[in-house]
């Protein structure tokens, strides 16, 4: 008994050295870091793999133990039972305890304190507005004199590089939801209100890049749900007013 | 009147169609009489069905045994004897449980098979970006199919199937307390089915198994009409078997059967049919609502209208998120109950397992929210469910610490049940911690709605309940049957399901976090190497239930003839023969000591012989195939 204990210890301290190796060294799971939020969201989404591990591991050690020493083939013969532990002893109440800290932990860091940071600033330096349409992105730019974009025109959303965007989303009809994978979050967007998403845009990137620099409709919304996505490009701040003159040259010229 | 039209699905056919035809006829006159809607027209696909299906529902009823095994009765008639015998037995109404039982596994067998098939086709158009098999709509089709299916499948077959056949006998009980509701309960679910493949070959619905409006209400297919009709009968369906399962294990247990020594199989579809009792009507109601919406020109969920389409979510999850604890609390029973026969140990923590399953059916009508952490809903909901939803992991926990407690230091007979039972750890074990992402506001912003989801909830669900599902077939199959499995087929089905399965499903958490978003008949090409590997996983999966059919087929009709108590087990359900006789024990049993006495000479849990737990007693009749 005490000799299998301190197997399993050995094992689920070598199973979560490796899980958490693998999820450091091996795993490269994310797209484009595209925005400040993306870096908390990306840590705390390791911090929780680094968690996880020895909750994985101490399972596997078990299951490894058990079918390695105690693996019988065949029908048991009369008397061959196992030895009648039933855990009324203080073990599950220790079990429960440390779980219950775990989970404790876990909602606080990184749960409620990441929640809390994503909210905390409710500022912009820009404003874009996102009206989404079955099956179609409508983005709208009031910071500068009404440049519209569509998706349907086969349009790109341009973004500046380091600058904290405030987009208003909106749905003409039924449920959209507003995801760029580069920037992690989304918001939905509902029929009679209008949802708000706060990122702060970093590098510059684009679809060419990345697949992660598109708007992703991320609400099932029916026939055409699968092409509702628009390429998006973020360029440095010279390059978004060069971008910005253009359109409204061309918009000047249209008129 | 030839014997094929007395065939109670005949009757309940006819009197189906018969009333339908009252129903749309009615509505019809209604109509051209007094309406003038949409000119005059006599038909409104979403108007005649929603009232013809209720009538035609009704006649069925009626058809399939109701009036002539029950109705009959309240006005003075003679009811009919259940005069059918062997194979014929399970086409008709009967209200033997064990009747019921099978009934219910094997439909929702065929049901789970004929949903495999079609995600087979969902995952060849996936398998490169473009569109190959589908178009846009034929894939929405299939993927809500798909969805609404293996919902039905996952919330079902465990309580009704094996938990209809074995919780009687589990608790010493000749019947559920209320069999010909019973009966009556099973026959509900056949126009489920026939609801969901008619809409599908009517061109299908949109909206995935959760029908979120405005899309719910705004879409003119026909298809959303019949499927929220199906959704509704099917909540019938779990909220009458959940009451009779209450009843039954409240009031039917065997003298000195007490809370304490209830096996944790009945302990798990108790729990179960809690939540089922308590939440399903939530879900009802809100397709009901949309019905209104679509029917009676209510607005709930149109913003033009002054309604909500936020409200639907939380109408919606509010019974959808414990749903997931009616599919997947049976399993929990189920695996413990597996692992402690087949280790030969008591069940560890017998009581704080239990603890657990009641703390899951508390916490899990307080959590539903967590779906809706990207939905728009008001922001200071945001903190308290994630507390909460975090929470779920503590009675959750206390699952895991009686399973690997139970298998410390056992006798492992790592039999094909139990090679499942160990595989729904893993696999379970993986659903959980990845569950915890989603719980956690700021991953659950980025990874809602993508393959993360789709593989997180595969590994709870299907990587969980269905295994448990596989090894309850397993493990009761010589019971059920009176025959035994082939061992051989059986491994070879759980190693390709088990490595299949990671194949499939492991890939999909990768591919989401790189942005693939779930629902969607195309995708960038970028994601191309992923899906064809998972979609060549998906076949080898889905090939896995070809040794699966052919085992349990070809052992059903000429497997070798099977004990009463292969696995030497200590329950009731053990104790009599096998297929047990009618009504179960020829006496009623009397229990003296906990379910799982193992490696305890002095205890028992029935009267018997001297020795380890488990030898056959009070055997009964030979079997009635």
């Amino acid at each position: 008994m005490r000799r299998d204990l301190t197997l399993v210890i050995v094992l689920w301290a070598i199973v979560s050295i490796v899980s958490v190796g693998v999820a450091v060294f091996v795993m490269d799971p994310f797209p484009a870091v595209g925005a400040e939020e993306s870096e908390l969201i990306d840590e705390a989404f390791m911090v929780m793999t680094y968690m996880g591990a020895p909750v994985f591991a101490i399972v596997i050690a078990v299951l490894m133990i058990a079918l390695w020493k105690w693996r019988a083939s065949g029908p048991p013969a009369e008397g061959e039972d196992g030895p009648p532990i039933l855990g009324t002893n203080w073990f599950p109440k220790a079990w429960l305890a440390a779980s219950a800290v775990l989970a404790v932990v876990v909602m606080i860091y990184p749960g409620l304190t990441g929640l809390a940071e994503l909210r905390e600033d409710d500022t912009a330096e820009m404003r874009v507005e996102v009206t989404s349409v079955s099956w179609q992105w409508l983005i709208n730019y009031p910071d500068h004199d009404g440049i519209r974009l569509s998706s349907g025109a086969g349009d790109e959303m341009v973004l500046p590089a380091h600058t904290r965007i405030q987009f208003d989303v909106e749905a003409l009809d039924i449920l959209h939801s507003f995801w760029v994978p580069a920037f992690r979050q989304k918001i939905d967007a509902v029929p009679g209100q209008t949802t708000v998403l706060y990122t702060t845009v970093t590098e510059t990137g684009s679809y060419e890049d990345d697949v992660a620099y598109r708007i992703q409709c991320a609400e099932l919304c029916g026939l055409n749900h699968t092409d509702m996505a628009m390429k998006v490009r973020v360029v440095e701040r010279d390059e978004f007013d060069e971008w910005v003159a253009a359109q409204h040259a061309s918009a000047a010229k249209v008129r | 009147m030839p014997a094929i039209a007395r065939a109670p699905i005949v009757q309940g056919l006819i009197f189906g169609i018969v009333g339908f035809l009252i129903g749309i006829a009615g509505t019809g006159l209604v109509r051209v009489a007094f309406l003038g809607r949409d000119g005059g027209d006599w038909w409104s696909t979403d108007l005649s069905w929603t009232i013809g299906y209720p009538v035609a529902l009704v006649g069925w009823l009626i058809g399939v045994g109701g009036w002539r095994y029950w109705g009959r009765e309240w006005f003075g008639g003679e009811v009919d004897q259940y005069e059918m015998k062997g194979w014929q037995r399970y086409f008709g109404f009967s209200p033997d449980h064990k009747v019921i039982g099978i009934q219910y596994v094997v439909t929702f067998t065929l049901l789970f098979l004929l949903s495999g098939l079609t995600v087979m086709l969902v995952r060849y158009e996936l398998a490169q970006s473009g569109l190959q098999l589908f178009n846009n709509d034929t894939y929405n089709a299939a993927m809500s199919f798909h969805g609404i299916t293996m919902v039905a499948v996952a919330v079902a077959i465990l309580a009704g199937g094996f938990g209809n056949y074995v919780l009687p006998l589990q608790i010493g009980a000749q019947d559920m307390a209320f069999p010909r509701l019973n009966a009556l309960t099973f026959w509900l679910v056949p126009p489920v089915a026939i609801l969901l493949v008619t809409a599908v070959l009517m061109g299908g619905w949109e909206t995935g198994w959760s029908a979120y409006p405005p899309l719910a209400n705004l879409q003119t297919k026909p298809g959303q009409v019949l499927f929220n009709l199906a959704v509704i009968t099917f909540g019938l369906v779990s909220i009458l078997g959940a009451i009779n399962f209450l009843v039954t294990v409240i009031y039917e247990r065997a003298p000195g059967m007490t809370w304490g020594r209830l096996p944790i199989f009945t302990w798990g579809i108790f729990a179960a049919s809690l939540i089922a009792f308590f939440f399903t009507q939530a879900f009802a109601a809100g397709l009901a609502m949309i019905l209104f919406d679509r029917v009676l020109g209510t607005s709930f969920f149109n913003a033009s209208g002054g309604g909500s389409a936020i409200l639907y979510q939380h109408v919606f999850w509010f019974y959808s998120h414990p749903a997931v604890y009616v599919m997947v609390l049976p399993a929990f029973g189920l695996i413990l109950e597996i692992l402690s026969h087949l280790s030969r140990k008591p069940l560890f923590a017998y009581r704080w397992a239990v603890g657990g399953m009641i703390g899951i059916v508390a916490l899990s009508g307080v959590v539903w929210a967590h779906h809706m952490f990207t939905s728009g809903m008001q922001d200071y909901l945001h903190a308290p469910f994630l507390v909460l939803t975090e929470l779920i992991s503590i009675p959750t926990g206390l699952i895991f610490l009686a399973a690997i407690g139970t298998i410390w230091a056992g006798r492992l007979w790592v039999n094909v049940p139990m090679l499942f039972a160990l595989g729904f750890l893993f696999n379970f074990l993986m659903g959980g911690i990845t569950g915890i992402y989603l719980a956690d506001v700021p991953t659950d912003l980025f990874l809602h709605d993508t393959y993360f989801v789709v593989a997180h909830f595969h590994y709870t669900i299907m990587g969980g309940e269905i295994f448990a599902l596989m090894a309850a077939t397993y493990f009761w199959f010589p019971k059920m049957t009176g025959r035994m499995y082939s061992e051989r087929l059986g491994q070879l089905h759980f190693w390709m399901m088990f490595i299949g399965f990671q194949l499939v499903f492991l890939p999909m958490f990768d591919v989401g976090i790189k942005g693939m978003n779930r629902r969607v008949a195309d995708f960038p090409s970028a994601y191309d190497d992923f899906n064809l590997f998972i979609t060549l996983s998906a076949f080898f999966l889905g090939a896995s239930f070809i040794p699966f059919t052919w085992n349990l087929v070809v052992s059903w009709i000429r497997g070798p003839k099977a004990e009463a108590n292969p696995y030497r087990a200590s329950t009731l359900e053990w104790q009599v023969s096998s297929p047990p006789p009618e009504h179960n024990f020829p006496e009623i049993p009397e229990v003296v000591g906990p379910p799982y006495p193992y490696g305890q000479p002095d205890v028992r849990h029935v009267p018997g012989p001297a020795g380890a737990a488990g030898a056959p007693a009070g055997g009964g009749g030979g079997g009635g195939g």
